[in-house]
């Protein structure tokens, strides 16, 4: 096998490290396979490059790079961005979900001490507002 | 129904068009049977339809994943003492008059897990040939893991004894309750048994199954497949 560079061979493996270090998150449910994926996809794609130079120099010259070392790079730093991306999409997601969460926790609170001060009524705070 | 305290299990996402029908008929196939609707944030009036019916409902606040409503339903059982709990689909696929077939493997105690699987005998059912390839993909996983011939992975008509439900109450995958769960409760020691059944169409509402995750799926359930495989299988 002929590589290119030495950063080649760095990224190649380095990509299969981040891969079994991702698999074995996994496998100890530190990740959920949802969120495996990107970066599953982002390691076989970089491994592919690093490991094969005719894909790699193929790759390069169809995007227009000269420096062969600079289209593992772009292609790390697009699935980084992309992942990027996909946490704020899920971030956003969890925010909404959190606050509907307060919402109902305040909705059933409200219920809860207004049955419960059915027998000695008394002004409780408001509720049902986050 | 016997002595065994069983509950049935329906989880329910947007279905308040199949719904009155499915609680219509196991009304009238099971009188006596407990029923629990586990509304996994519906935007439509799916738990009003069960709740008018008199049939407890418990509502996820936001749409969770067919699992973690089953799962919601667990929790609910263990905490009511109940002996068995049998998933039911809310979307008329399944045939009341097949519950007993389903729950009388794990009421015999022959078995944990009893599958209502459409493929152990030949049924009028015949599914998309992707679809098709996925099935004896996961089937021939599961089969090969656990030792024992699984045919139908993807079935939502299942019966579980009590101790399962223990376990999945903590422990359950959040959207495809299938292959990889089946490989987790087997590694666990739980004995599995499928029995055939028939299954309908469904009537109305979507699938839990869309478009959208029909490419994450495999991936989904392979990788979680391989590592059931892998984990340490604990003790039940």
């Amino acid at each position: 096998m002929v590589f290119l560079s030495r950063t080649q061979i760095i990224a190649a493996i380095g990509a299969v490290l981040l891969a079994l270090c991702v698999l074995d998150l996994v496998r100890r449910r530190k990740l959920s396979e949802e969120y495996s994926l990107l970066w599953v996809l982002s390691t076989v794609v970089v491994a592919a490059l690093g490991f094969s130079t005719p894909l790699l120099v193929w790759v390069s010259r169809e995007l227009g790079i000269v420096q062969e070392n600079s289209t593992v790079f772009a292609c790390g730093l697009a699935f980084s961005l992309a992942m990027l991306l996909h946490l704020s999409v899920r971030l956003s997601r969890l925010g909404q979900e959190n606050q509907t969460l307060a919402r109902e926790l305040a909705l059933l609170r409200h219920e809860l001490e207004e049955s419960n001060s059915a027998r000695t009524p008394a002004d409780e705070p408001a509720a049902g507002r986050t | 129904m016997s002595a065994l305290r069983v509950l049935l299990i329906i989880p329910a996402h947007d279905e308040q068009e199949s719904l009155p029908r499915t609680l219509d008929e196991l009304r009238a196939v099971v009188p006596g049977a407990d029923l629990l609707v586990v509304d996994d944030g519906s935007r439509d009036a799916t738990a009003g339809v069960a709740r008018t019916r008199g049939v407890r409902v418990l509502r996820h606040v936001f749409n969770q994943g067919v699992g973690a409503a089953l799962q919601t339903g667990f929790r609910w059982a263990v905490e009511h003492g109940y002996d068995v709990g049998v998933q039911f689909d809310a979307d008329g696929q399944h045939d009341p008059a097949y519950l007993e077939t389903v729950l009388e493997p794990v009421r015999a105690g022959r078995c944990d897990v009893s599958i209502g699987s459409r493929y152990v005998q030949r049924s009028g059912y015949r599914a998309p040939a992707v679809r098709r390839i996925g099935m004896v993909l996961f089937s021939g996983l599961v089969s090969a893991a656990l030792r024992v011939r699984i045919t139908d992975t993807t079935s939502g008509f299942r019966a579980y004894a009590r101790r399962v439900m223990e376990v999945c109450q903590h422990d359950f995958p959040r959207d495809f309750p299938d292959a990889p769960l089946l490989i987790m409760l087997g590694r666990r020691g739980f004995r599995m048994e499928e029995v055939p059944v028939q299954m309908r169409e469904r009537r109305a509402g979507r699938s839990f199954y869309t478009l959208g995750t029909s490419l994450y799926y495999p991936y989904k359930n392979l990788l979680a497949s391989l590592m059931a495989l892998l984990q340490r299988p604990a003790q039940p």
